[in-house]
């Protein structure tokens, strides 16, 4: 008697999960294979900490990353590591150690760090601070942390004295913006050059395929670099920003409206369409209700993949010089302060805004890749 | 053959006709600098002591050609840009097509060789790891060129740099030694050439290996599913033999068709590698003419030339598909 009653449950359980997968949405369907791929989760996480430490980044980091917020009596100082125990015993509230500096005669007028071991600052949380705009509209001065007396710096600091890790920050936001903005720009672009050529065919199809092609097969760092040569140098951060972001948008259309196109090219002969179609639905209901759903997953995904190439191209314009500036922290501009001799021997903290961009890069490489087994229906079929 | 032939042909003009629209877009933009170069140059002659007026400087335009229109200008530098005449450079003052000359072949020697670096390591590797079904030998393939992409390669290139000159004592940089520079050809300047080349070739060829080798193991996983291969099987063809006559073969016929493509984004690194280890070739050259002097007419003549190369090695790629692959030339014509 039981064991016919589990037997049901077990079917009805069953037939209950199988309808959940007939009735699951596209998005539903994309979510449930996207969570089985355990590098692409791990990836998404890490993104998603990256993104939210970007967007956060004046209330996370303790100083203003600009000159503003500069320690001016510790330039290029090696990062401060909080600690619980010490020889005078233990605290829970992590703290540092006072450190005195000197130069006079007796050390050969060069600066030289003594740390006082019995002196302790405390690390504390929610400080008061420097004043900034919280999602750009906020007025807050409070710092998730900061420290009792002088200075904490986590990273360490640069050749000015600016705190590293409140730079990291700040330039992953930078970043993340100059990518967006440029996606955006190279989205719009392609979807209506790609969505024209693919939709209409014939000879507005093949010649469009030929300037796309010419743009493709120009080089693009080298024509970055003859645009942004156009710069002057008397512009504003904010500008060459804004117009770092429209280059980048304006070069990185090519490959995605070749795809657009192409989808467009291979749906619009469909059956479907055609049954569309003869029940007598209108173009434009034909491209709402059943072309453009066939591929959003599709574009949402070269979208995903397309954005590390932008923060690279961003990275290696500012790292020629020719792109984002000092005063502007992206990570391009951090990557380019590691370059000197003096730095890999000495400072080697400069490097660890490097891992960040490394970080970020692979992580959304992960996730592009993820979604895009997870947005191919036949993923699954293949194993 | 006639077919061939007439493939060829119309692939020559499809890569002519590239090669116009290009000029278009370089031409533009380099008219779009602030300044001409008729500017540029009392620019540079004022703060010699000479002084210059408004006369001049109009003086120096009609000298140039540039009161003529656009569109005969831009005729003008196409025609002579096809037969390599660059004319001169705005700053430097000295023919382009003679600066530039073996730098530029040195550095597409670099490129390809990257390249071809690239592909000796990518084929195998990712045909056998399409092949194989150990989840740790794809993932940890997977991350290391992931891990290509994602690492900038300057970075590489300052590491390799720092350790040389730690435990070898040479920096590594440029592409001749000093008593070679400026020589003329010999063997020995070769062999001295090979010495020094292999660091930007490595490290030009790292990133590109690591897109390879997700090119390759993505196509190979394409179609060692087929159905094709599976009938090859059942015929009793295992191992290598199946491998490499079934699925490869289809595989790497869109590998040879994307070279261009990877050529074009090895050169998008040149310039920063030539930057970190002082090659004085074409990429370096470049980053000079726009960063420090707004060279338009040297800077357009790069850009032309590498895309230029780009095109050629596409139309190449074309032709090598169509001997290989009977379909291709059919596709083309009608």
């Amino acid at each position: 008697m039981s064991a016919t009653s589990e037997q049901t449950a077990e079917t009805l359980r069953d037939q209950k999960a199988r309808e959940a997968y007939f009735t699951a949405s596209q998005r539903q369907l994309v979510w449930a294979r996207f969570k089985k791929q355990r590098a692409a989760m791990t990836a998404a996480t890490v993104l998603i900490v990256l993104i939210i430490s970007g967007i956060l980044a004046p209330f996370l980091s303790p100083y203003d990353p600009t000159i503003a917020g500069r320690n001016k009596d510790y330039m290029n100082g090696a990062p401060n590591v909080p600690m619980f125990c010490d020889k005078n015993g233990c605290s829970f509230r992590p703290f540092l150690h006072t450190i005195e500096r000197e130069r006079s005669i007796k050390t050969n007028f060069r600066w030289v760090e003594t740390i006082n071991e019995d002196k302790r600052r405390y690390v504390q949380f929610l400080v008061e601070g420097s004043e900034y705009k919280l999602f750009g509209f906020i007025p807050a001065k409070t710092h998730l942390f900061g420290i009792s007396d002088g200075y904490i710096h986590l990273f360490g600091t640069d050749a000015t004295g600016k705190d590293i890790f409140s730079r990291t920050l700040h330039a992953i936001w930078t970043s993340l913006q100059v990518g967006s903005i440029g996606v955006f720009i190279a989205f719009v672009l392609a979807l209506i050059i790609g969505g024209v050529s693919g939709y209409y065919g014939g000879w507005i199809d093949s010649v469009l395929q030929m300037v796309t092609d010419a743009v493709r097969t120009v080089p693009a760092i080298p024509l970055f670099m003859a645009i942004a040569a156009f710069i002057p140098q008397e512009w504003s951060a904010e500008m060459r920003f804004f117009f770092i972001s429209l280059i980048l948008g304006l070069i990185g259309w090519p490959t995605l409206a070749r795809r657009v196109r192409t989808h467009l090219l291979t749906e619009r002969n469909q059956e479907y369409v055609l049954a569309a179609q003869l029940c007598g639905a209108s173009s434009g209901h034909i491209i709402r209700r059943h072309l453009l759903p066939s591929f959003t997953s599709y574009i949402i995904v070269d979208l995903v993949i397309s954005f590390p190439y932008m923060v690279l191209s961003e990275t290696a314009l500012s790292f020629i010089g020719l792109g984002l500036k000092d005063p502007v922290n992206s990570l391009g501009v951090m990557l380019q302060n590691v370059t000197s001799a003096d730095v890999l021997l000495n400072y080697q903290w400069y490097f660890i805004p490097v891992i960040f961009f490394i970080t970020l890069v692979m992580a959304f490489v992960f996730v592009g890749d993820g979604l895009r087994d997870a947005a191919d229906p036949y993923s699954d079929a293949s194993k | 053959m006639k077919q061939l032939a007439q493939f060829a042909m119309i692939r020559a003009l499809f890569a002519m006709l590239t090669l116009v629209i290009v000029s278009l877009i370089v031409f533009t933009l380099m008219e779009l600098v602030p300044g001409d170069c008729a500017e540029r140059y009392l620019a540079f002659k004022n703060t010699q002591g000479s002084g210059i007026s408004v006369q001049d400087i109009e003086n120096e335009r009609i000298r140039l050609g540039l009161d003529k229109p656009f569109a005969q200008r831009w005729v003008f530098w196409i025609v002579n840009a096809f037969q390599g005449e660059f004319g001169n450079s705005c700053i430097l003052r000295v023919d382009i097509a003679q600066l530039l000359g073996t730098k530029f072949w040195l550095s597409l020697g670099v490129c390809l060789a990257s390249l071809a670096l690239a592909y000796t390591i990518a084929i195998p590797v990712g045909i056998i790891s399409a092949a194989s079904r150990s989840a740790m030998m794809n993932n940890s393939l997977k991350f290391i060129s992931y891990l290509g992409l994602a690492m900038p390669n300057f970075l590489l290139a300052l590491l390799i740099m720092l350790f040389s000159t730690v435990y070898f004592g040479d920096t590594l940089t440029g592409l001749f030694s000093k008593e070679y520079r400026d020589a003329p050809w010999s063997f020995d300047k070769f062999i001295d050439l090979l010495k020094h080349a292999w660091l930007p070739i490595f490290i030009l060829g790292w990133s590109a290996t690591a897109f390879a080798l997700q090119t390759v193991r993505a196509l190979m996983s394409d179609e060692i599913g087929k159905l094709y291969v599976t009938a090859a099987a059942a015929r009793g063809v295992s191992g290598r033999k199946l491998l490499w006559r079934y699925p490869a073969r289809h595989a790497l016929g869109p590998i040879v068709n994307s070279l261009g493509f990877d050529l074009n984004r090895v050169f998008n690194e040149l310039p920063i590698v030539a930057l970190i280890l002082t090659l004085t070739d074409a990429g370096a050259l470049l980053i000079e003419s726009l960063a420090r002097s707004n060279d338009q007419q040297l800077a357009g003549a790069i850009i032309f030339l590498l895309t230029a190369s780009i095109v050629a090695l596409n139309f190449f790629t074309d032709l090598l598909l169509s001997v290989l692959d009977p379909r291709i030339r059919k596709s083309i014509i009608r």
